[in-house]
C-alpha cells in the first residue's frame, strides 16, 4: 500500500482550538453510547421479548374476567404481570450495556477513549433509561389498551380517560426504567453476563422470600420490595396497608439508585 | 395453601442465589457455558432462556499477564497499598486542558505494580520521545502490556506514575486526540459492524463521520466497513484497531504487539505506517517480543524483563554494542595460539572441535600476531552474533536483575 496521508482532512478538531465544555463532552459520550446500543442485535431481541411477554401477560390476566370473575382493580390487571414478565428481558438490556463490553474486552477501548468512567456509567444509564422509558410507555399504553379491550367485553374495562388511569399507565412505563437501570448497575458491578443475569431475579424476587418472616416483620418489609412497590404505583386502588403510591415510587427509584451508586464505586476502583 | 407456594418460591430463589454465589466464587472455572445455562435454566426458565439467547457472545477473558481472573467484588483490597508518594496525591480530579499538538512524550516514573504476591512491574522508569519509533521489548510476561495499561489509565499502579505530555492519562479530555492506542485485537463486540464500532469510539471524542471514513480508507478497510466484526480475520481486526488509534490524529501512538496475526504484506504496511507516523514528529511506542521485528522498525529500544528496565538505548547503539562477533581460529598448535592471543589481550575460549573462539581481536590482528610468532593458522572466520541472540542474552540475564541504562552505568538490583 502506498503511504497515505495520515493527517486529518477535517478542520482542526475541537481539542485543538478550545477546551470542550461539559455539555459538549456529555453529548459526545451520550451519542457514542447510543450508537453502541442501536448497533447490536441483542437490543432489539430484548425489546421484542419484553413486548411479547408483557402483552401476553396482560392478556393472560385479563382473560379470567371473561369467565365472570370480578376484578378488584382493572388497571392493575393490565400490568400485574409487569413485575414478572418483562423484568428479565428489559433487565438484560441493561445488563448487556456493560457486560457485553467486559466480555469482549471492548471496555478497554471505551475506557481509554473516555477515561472518566463515571461519565461512561452515566451515559449508559441515560441512554438505556431513555430507551426503556420510551419503550415502556408505548408498551404500557399497548398493554392497557389490550387488557381493557378484553375486560370491556364483561363491562369491567375502563378507558384511558378514567380518573387515575393515565397516572397508572405512566407509572407502569417507569417500572421498566427501574428494571433496566438496575440491570445496568448489576452489569457494571458484576461484569459477567451470566452472573448479572442470574442476579436480576435475585434482586427482584429474593426480597419476596422475606414474606415468610414471622408477622409483623413480613408486612413491614414487603412494602419495600420491587414487585410490591410496582403494584402500588400501577393500581387504580392501591392497597391501603402498604406504602402510598408516591412513597412506593420513591422505593422504586431507590433500588436502581443504590445499585448504581454501588456500581459507580466499583467501576472507578477496579482495573478495566 | 399460601405457605407451600412461598416455600417453593423461596427454594427456587435460594437456588438462584446459590448459582450466583458459586458463579462469583468460581472465578472463571473451567465449566463449559452450557452447564451454567442448564443450572440457571433449572432455577428459572426465563433466566435460562435469556442466557441462551443473549449469553452467546460471552467469553471469559484472561489477561496473559494477570494471575488468574481479577474478580474483586467482595474481596478485600490487596493488603498493602501504600499511599502514592508526593505529586501523585494531587492526581487531578478535574479534567485538564488538552495536551496540545506539539511533540508529546510518555514518561514512566518508578512504576511498580503488584498483583497480590506477584510483582509485575518493579520500579520501571523510562521516557518515550517524539519523532521516532520506540520499540518496547521483553519476553512474554515481562510487563509490557501492564505498563501500557497503566499509561492508558486502565489499571492503577501500586506506586509510581505514568504521564503523557506531563499529565496522567485519566485527566486528559478527549484523549483520542492525544493518544491513539491498540491494546488487543479482540477488544471488539463481535456483533457490531466495523463502522458502528469506529463511529461509537469517534463520537465519544467528538470526532466526525468524515474522519471515520478517512481512517477506514487509511487502513484499507473501506470495503468491509459494514460487515460485522465477527467475520473478521485477525489481521483485519488489527487494522481496525489501528484505525481506532489513528482516529484522533494523535501525537502519541501506542501499539501492543501490532504485528501479531498480520500477513507479510500487512507487516510491511505497518512498518511503513510506524515510520511515517514517527517522521511526522509523533511519539510511536510499539511493544513486541520479537527483536528481529523491532530491529527493522524501531530507532530506539526499551527492553524490560520481569518488570525491570534492562536496556534503554538507540537501536544502532544496541546493535553496535551487542552484535559484536568473535573470530573462529584453527591451528595445529591451539595451545600456543591461545596463550599468545591471551597474552595480547584477547579472550580465547576453546570450542569443542578444536577451534578457538577469539573475541577482542579481529582476524587481521590475529593473523599478524600468529605470523610473527610462526604459529600456523588454518582458518580464521569472523562470526557475528545475531541481534536475536544478544536480546536473548540480555533478557536471560533479567533473572539476575542486571540493569543496563543508556549511559552505560549499571543500575544494580534494588
Amino acid at each position: 500500500m502506498t503511504t497515505t496521508r495520515i493527517r486529518q482532512a477535517d478542520p482542526p478538531c475541537p481539542a485543538d482550538t478550545a477546551w470542550p465544555g461539559l455539555a459538549i463532552r456529555a453529548r459526545d459520550v451520550l451519542s457514542s453510547e447510543w450508537t453502541k446500543l442501536r448497533s447490536v442485535r441483542s437490543t432489539y431481541w430484548a425489546l421484542l421479548v419484553a413486548a411479547v411477554v408483557s402483552l401476553a401477560g396482560s392478556m393472560l390476566f385479563a382473560l379470567p374476567a371473561r369467565h365472570g370473575a370480578h376484578l378488584p382493580d382493572p388497571v392493575a390487571f393490565s400490568f400485574i404481570g409487569w413485575a414478572e414478565y418483562p423484568v428479565l428481558a428489559v433487565g438484560i438490556l441493561g445488563v448487556l450495556a456493560f457486560t457485553s463490553e467486559c466480555a469482549t474486552g471492548q471496555i478497554r477501548t471505551t475506557f481509554s477513549a473516555v477515561p472518566r468512567r463515571l461519565a461512561v456509567l452515566a451515559a449508559k444509564t441515560a441512554v438505556v433509561g431513555s430507551l426503556a422509558l420510551v419503550f415502556g410507555e408505548l408498551l404500557a399504553v399497548a398493554s392497557f389498551t389490550l387488557a381493557q379491550a378484553l375486560l370491556s367485553r364483561q363491562d369491567q374495562g375502563i378507558s384511558l380517560s378514567h380518573p387515575g388511569a393515565p397516572g397508572a399507565v405512566l407509572a407502569a412505563g417507569v417500572v421498566l426504567v427501574v428494571v433496566a437501570l438496575t440491570g445496568v448497575a448489576l452489569g457494571a458491578a458484576i461484569r459477567h453476563t451470566a452472573g448479572a443475569i442470574a442476579a436480576l431475579p435475585v434482586v427482584f424476587y429474593l426480597p419476596l422470600a422475606l414474606l415468610s418472616l414471622p408477622s409483623p416483620w413480613n408486612s413491614r418489609i414487603d412494602r419495600f420490595t420491587l414487585p410490591v412497590a410496582a403494584y402500588q404505583v400501577v393500581a387504580l386502588h392501591p392497597a391501603t396497608n402498604l406504602l402510598a403510591p408516591a412513597l412506593s415510587m420513591l422505593v422504586l427509584i431507590a433500588w436502581p439508585a443504590i445499585a448504581l451508586a454501588a456500581a459507580a464505586i466499583l467501576i472507578t476502583r477496579r482495573a478495566a | 395453601m399460601i405457605a407451600p407456594v412461598i416455600a417453593v418460591i423461596a427454594a427456587v430463589l435460594a437456588f438462584d442465589a446459590f448459582c450466583l454465589i458459586s458463579l462469583v466464587r468460581s472465578r472463571a472455572n473451567g465449566l463449559p457455558k452450557w452447564t451454567w445455562a442448564l443450572i440457571i435454566c433449572a432455577s428459572s426458565p426465563w433466566g435460562g432462556l435469556a442466557y441462551l439467547v443473549f449469553g452467546r457472545e460471552d467469553k471469559v477473558l484472561e489477561s496473559p499477564e494477570l494471575p488468574g481472573w481479577t474478580w474483586t467484588l467482595g474481596q478485600p483490597e490487596p493488603p498493602s497499598r501504600p499511599e502514592p508518594p508526593g505529586p501523585l496525591r494531587d492526581r487531578p480530579v478535574l479534567a485538564l486542558r488538552p495536551v496540545g499538538r506539539g511533540p508529546v512524550t510518555i514518561e514512566v516514573d518508578e512504576l511498580t505494580k503488584r498483583f497480590g504476591p506477584v510483582t509485575a512491574l518493579d520500579g520501571l522508569s523510562f521516557t518515550v520521545r517524539p519523532g521516532q519509533v520506540t520499540g518496547f521489548l521483553g519476553p512474554n510476561g515481562a510487563g509490557k502490556t501492564t505498563t501500557m495499561r497503566i499509561i492508558l489509565g486502565l489499571d492503577d499502579p501500586t506506586s509510581g506514575r505514568a504521564l503523557v505530555g506531563g499529565h496522567p492519562y485519566r485527566g486528559i479530555i478527549r484523549p483520542l486526540h492525544q493518544v491513539g492506542s491498540l491494546l488487543d485485537d479482540g477488544a471488539l463486540h463481535p456483533g457490531r459492524s466495523a463502522y458502528a464500532h469506529v463511529l461509537s469510539v469517534a463520537q465519544s471524542n467528538g470526532i466526525g463521520r468524515r474522519r471515520v471514513a478517512e481512517v477506514f480508507r487509511l487502513t484499507g478497510l473501506e470495503n468491509v466497513a459494514d460487515r460485522r466484526v465477527k467475520g473478521f480475520s485477525l489481521g483485519m481486526k488489527q487494522r481496525l484497531g489501528i484505525a481506532l488509534a489513528l482516529l484522533g490524529d494523535p501525537p502519541v501512538l501506542m501499539f501492543d504487539e501490532p504485528v501479531n496475526g498480520l500477513d507479510p504484506e500487512g507487516v510491511r504496511w505497518i512498518r511503513q505506517l510506524f515510520k511515517s507516523l514517527a517522521a511526522e514528529g509523533r511519539t510511536v511506542f510499539v511493544s513486541s517480543h520479537l527483536m528481529s521485528e523491532m530491529a527493522l522498525t524501531a530507532e530506539h529500544l526499551i527492553i524490560i524483563g520481569r518488570g525491570r528496565l534492562l536496556a534503554d538505548m538507540p537501536t544502532a547503539e544496541f546493535i553496535q554494542a551487542n552484535a559484536r562477533g568473535d573470530v573462529l581460529a584453527r591451528s595445529p598448535r591451539p595451545g600456543d595460539l591461545a596463550s599468545l592471543l591471551a597474552a595480547h589481550g584477547a579472550t580465547v575460549a576453546p570450542e569443542g572441535d578444536g577451534g578457538l573462539a577469539v573475541s577482542g581481536m579481529d582476524a587481521p590482528a590475529i593473523a599478524g600476531l600468529a605470523a610473527r610468532h610462526d604459529i600456523p593458522v588454518h582458518e580464521l572466520t569472523p562470526r557475528h552474533a545475531s541481534l536475536e541472540e544478544a536480546y536473548l542474552d540480555i533478557t536471560k540475564d533479567s533473572v539476575e536483575y542486571r540493569a543496563w541504562s543508556q549511559a552505560g552505568e549499571g543500575t544494580a538490583a534494588r
